[in-house]
């Protein structure tokens, strides 16, 4: 009779150290789901809605896209010190190279003639707004 | 035996309770991961603006299709509405524009354009003639000069002042004749032309959102070219959070939670051309026929986007004081004035939708 509730107590704290377990190892895999999954700060590139390039924001670079049905539209951008921003293009209008430069998590720059969109993703979960206008 | 019988009986009721708990566990979490998700798509090919829409779905799949639906019907708007291109078989603001033997035809239209010209004739009244669509002949010579300037900088000019006082006398709305028994359109003044600029894009989107409220569809966001238009909430039910942005850089201008709202920046940045080193931009002051001064953007928050749309190009074109004065007619919109040094001023509601 004593063995037996010895033996029940035992289970029991089994039991508990198992389903402590199970929800210590659901509790770090949703954490890791959410937070360590991200890419890392990069700026994407979309060219006419196709991904064109990702540069992380951290490296100082000048990168040149060509667009069009014969690469004849040309735009420059360029990273420097954390921020992107469009420094030359042969669109008509030039409101992206106006632009102010881009840093903040959803933030970019739209060339509407060449069809080149440049977007801000942060890595880490930072407050950024679902819309910018 | 009964002992083994018995230590059994408890290993199955472990067993079984174990088995429960993880079931529990695995259904709230995915649960979790079938809640619904935020999916994004951008379109560039109407209303000369890129478009966003964001939405809340369990699927891409369901995403997918509303996104289609809202994209196609925002093509047919933007055929509809345009003032620039004619598309074969149908007949549209460009075709109302054009001359025929030297007059404007009656043209007989879908029903679209002729609710967008009520609506746009209703605005002009409201805001005194401010919002005037019939400004077509002097907004197209801006337009041109400026199509000029950005073109080949060097040759940048100013539309000379005679030739938009000459057009200014062809700017009577009422010359706009409306049969909407037989949904036609007809200028009685051949030198008259509507551009519909400050009004079709937002008078769209409240037609596209009204049709996915009908429908039953929620949790959607809109933003064509800064047309802002929230169908419900986010998929968590708070507001979906907007970030005005400051041309000049620095902190957003505000940042605000929308449910079921509207919001439209008019700003002087947003199209403009260089003459001499100096910016012009595109909003044109009906009286002076120049590009209105003392703002860097006039943004207003309310239930219909077009009715933002419209009240934020005419507060663009009032004095502040003015500004506040009409915007008391509009019960139900806000309104944030961005001057050319920065200051910001508000309608005393405007901090009810900030975050
Ligand atoms: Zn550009």
């Amino acid at each position: 009779m004593n063995n037996k509730k010895s033996a029940k107590k035992h289970s029991l704290r089994n039991d508990i150290i198992l389903i402590t377990a199970v929800i210590l190892a659901a509790v770090i895999g949703l954490i890791y789901l959410n937070f360590f999954r991200s890419p890392g700060d990069s700026v994407t590139v979309t060219v006419d809605g196709e991904v064109y390039g990702v540069y992380p924001l951290s490296r100082d670079i000048c990168e040149d896209i060509y667009s069009g049905s014969n690469n004849e539209n040309h735009n420059r951008f360029v990273i420097k010190d954390g921020k992107a921003f469009m420094e030359t293009a042969t669109c008509p209008d030039g409101i992206c190279v106006g632009h102010k430069s881009i840093f903040r998590n959803g933030e970019s720059i739209v060339c509407l003639p060449n069809r080149v969109v440049i977007t801000v993703t942060l890595g880490e979960k930072t407050d950024s707004p679902d819309v910018i206008i | 035996m009964l002992s083994l019988f018995f230590a059994l009986r408890v290993m199955k009721k472990r067993i079984i309770s174990i088995t429960v708990i993880l079931c529990v566990l695995l259904c709230s979490f995915s649960a979790c991961t079938k809640n619904k998700e935020k999916f994004s798509t951008y379109t560039m090919d109407y209303f000369d603006t890129i478009t966003t829409i964001t939405g809340y779905e369990k699927t891409q799949k369901a995403f997918d299709a509303v996104a289609e639906g809202i994209i196609s019907e925002l093509g047919e708007y933007h055929r509809l509405y345009s003032i620039y291109h004619r598309f074969d078989g149908t007949e549209n603001l460009c075709t109302i524009n054009e001359l025929v033997d030297g007059e404007h035809r009656t043209v007989t239209v879908d029903r679209r354009i002729i609710d967008m010209l009520l609506y746009a004739k209703e605005m002009y009244y409201k805001t005194d003639g401010i919002m005037n669509i019939a400004m077509g002949s002097v907004l197209s010579l801006w337009h041109d000069y400026r199509t000029i300037g950005k073109d080949s900088p060097s040759e940048a000019s100013l539309p000379p002042m005679e030739k938009l006082q000459e057009a200014s006398l062809h700017c009577d709305i009422e010359k706009m004749v409306i049969d909407e028994e037989n949904n036609t359109v007809t200028l009685t003044d051949p030198a008259m032309t509507l551009d519909v600029g400050a009004i079709a894009k937002g008078y769209a989107v409240e037609c596209i959102a009204k049709g996915l409220e009908e429908k039953g569809i929620t949790g959607y966001v809109l933003n064509v070219g800064g047309n802002v238009r929230a169908i419900g909430t986010k998929g968590d039910g708070t507001p979906w959070t907007v970030g005005i942005e400051n041309p000049d850089g620095g902190e957003y201008l505000s940042y605000l939670g929308l449910a079921d709202q509207s919001l439209v920046t008019s700003g002087s940045y947003q199209r403009f051309y260089y003459v001499d080193g100096k910016p012009y931009h595109h909003i044109i002051h009906p009286d002076t026929l120049m590009p209105s001064e003392g703002f860097l953007s006039v943004s207003v928050v309310c239930k219909d986007s077009g009715l933002a749309d419209a009240l934020s190009t005419a507060l663009f074109c009032l004095s502040l004081e003015e500004g506040m004065e009409l915007i008391k007619e509009f019960s139900e919109a806000e309104a944030m004035w961005v001057s050319d040094d920065g200051t910001k001023t508000y309608t005393d509601g405007w901090k009810n939708f900030e975050n």
